[in-house]
């Protein structure tokens, strides 16, 4: 008696007790675009010279009419999972820390944006 | 052996064999600024740099003749499935698959001069059915109830750098391919079999 009520609760655990899953996926370029670093640009002074040694190759350059823009993209995704057999759930969430800059024909700054993701707190 | 505790453990048994509901959620990126109403963006006439000020960088950009366009999204999927078979035990002759998805999102489109003013803006938010299916499959499963790959896939800047790399159909039309940063940008979910990708035969 006492081996078959083992054997219910070792099956029990395999129906009801499922598992959980957690995992990250990281894309793109390095984010060197904080704040203290895009502190030392200005707009009509940096060139894209000053702008590629602070930050390195960006993930896509694009040509505008005498112009150009460099941008810098990293893409981090973050998933979390219940694995209860009879119902599984997952949630994935991607969020895009981001830079643009745009330079003249005259490889001067012109303008520029960044975005660094924060967590959600909690 | 007793017969309630065997009827217990086969029961047991058969729920950890058999596949059952499962949810997928994606987020993808942010929520857009409630503020950045695009007729509000276009009467003021504003400049490129208060556009960015505005929304941050964008996340889609492009070089167009008169100027360039950017792009800013959110997406948000729901997909459900529920499916049985007998998969895990290596005998997979019968599966019975149902799934459905849920999108829903929003999407900016700004486009610019080459003075850096805004020409025009464009705003959509939607929240639809996705589409979905069931199926039963006996001995292989061939078709899987909802896809939802081409909405999930990587930012296209990640490949901008290996776009000379495809297969080569891909290769002699990257000229019309929306990942140059040259030639127009498309949203996710695009179909590919019509329009400027179709020479790529993907």
């Amino acid at each position: 008696m006492k081996h078959h009520a083992m054997l219910v609760v070792l099956a029990l655990c395999a129906g009801l007790l499922g598992g959980c899953a957690q995992f990250e996926s990281k894309r793109g370029v390095e984010v060197n675009w904080q704040q203290d670093v895009t502190a030392k640009l200005t707009r009509g002074e940096s060139t894209r010279a000053n702008v590629l040694a602070l930050l390195g190759p960006p993930s896509q350059v694009i040509a505008l009419d005498g112009e150009t823009a460099l941008y810098y993209l990293f893409e981090q995704s973050e998933g979390e999972g219940l694995v209860l057999i009879l119902y599984n759930r997952m949630r994935i969430d991607t969020r895009y820390d981001r830079a643009i800059f745009f330079f003249n024909e005259q490889d001067v700054l012109t303008e520029f944006s960044t975005l660094i993701h924060e967590p959600d707190a909690g | 052996m007793p017969a309630k505790p065997a009827i217990i453990a086969c029961t047991l048994l058969a729920c950890w064999l058999l596949t059952a509901c499962s949810q997928w959620r994606y987020e993808l990126g942010a929520p857009l600024p409630e503020t950045a109403l695009p007729h509000d963006l276009s009467q003021q006439g504003i400049s490129l740099a208060q556009a960015l000020e505005l929304l941050g960088p964008p996340q889609r950009m492009s070089a167009t003749d008169s100027g360039f366009v950017l792009a800013w999204e959110h997406w948000h999927i729901q997909e459900n499935s529920i499916g049985v078979s007998l998969g895990a035990l290596g005998a997979d002759f019968l599966s019975a698959d149902w799934g459905e998805m849920r999108v829903s999102g929003e999407f900016m489109l700004l486009t610019f001069n080459g003075q850096h003013t805004l020409t025009s803006a464009a705003r959509s938010r939607w929240d639809n059915y996705g589409g979905g299916g069931q199926a039963i499959q006996p001995f292989l499963g061939f078709i899987s109830v909802v896809d939802t790959d081409d909405l999930t896939g990587i930012m296209p800047q990640h490949t901008w750098g290996s776009s000379l790399l495809q297969r080569l159909p891909g290769t002699l039309n990257m000229a019309s391919n929306p990942a140059s940063g040259q030639s127009g940008l498309q949203q996710r979910g695009t179909p590919t079999a019509i329009g400027q990708q179709s020479l790529e035969l993907e």
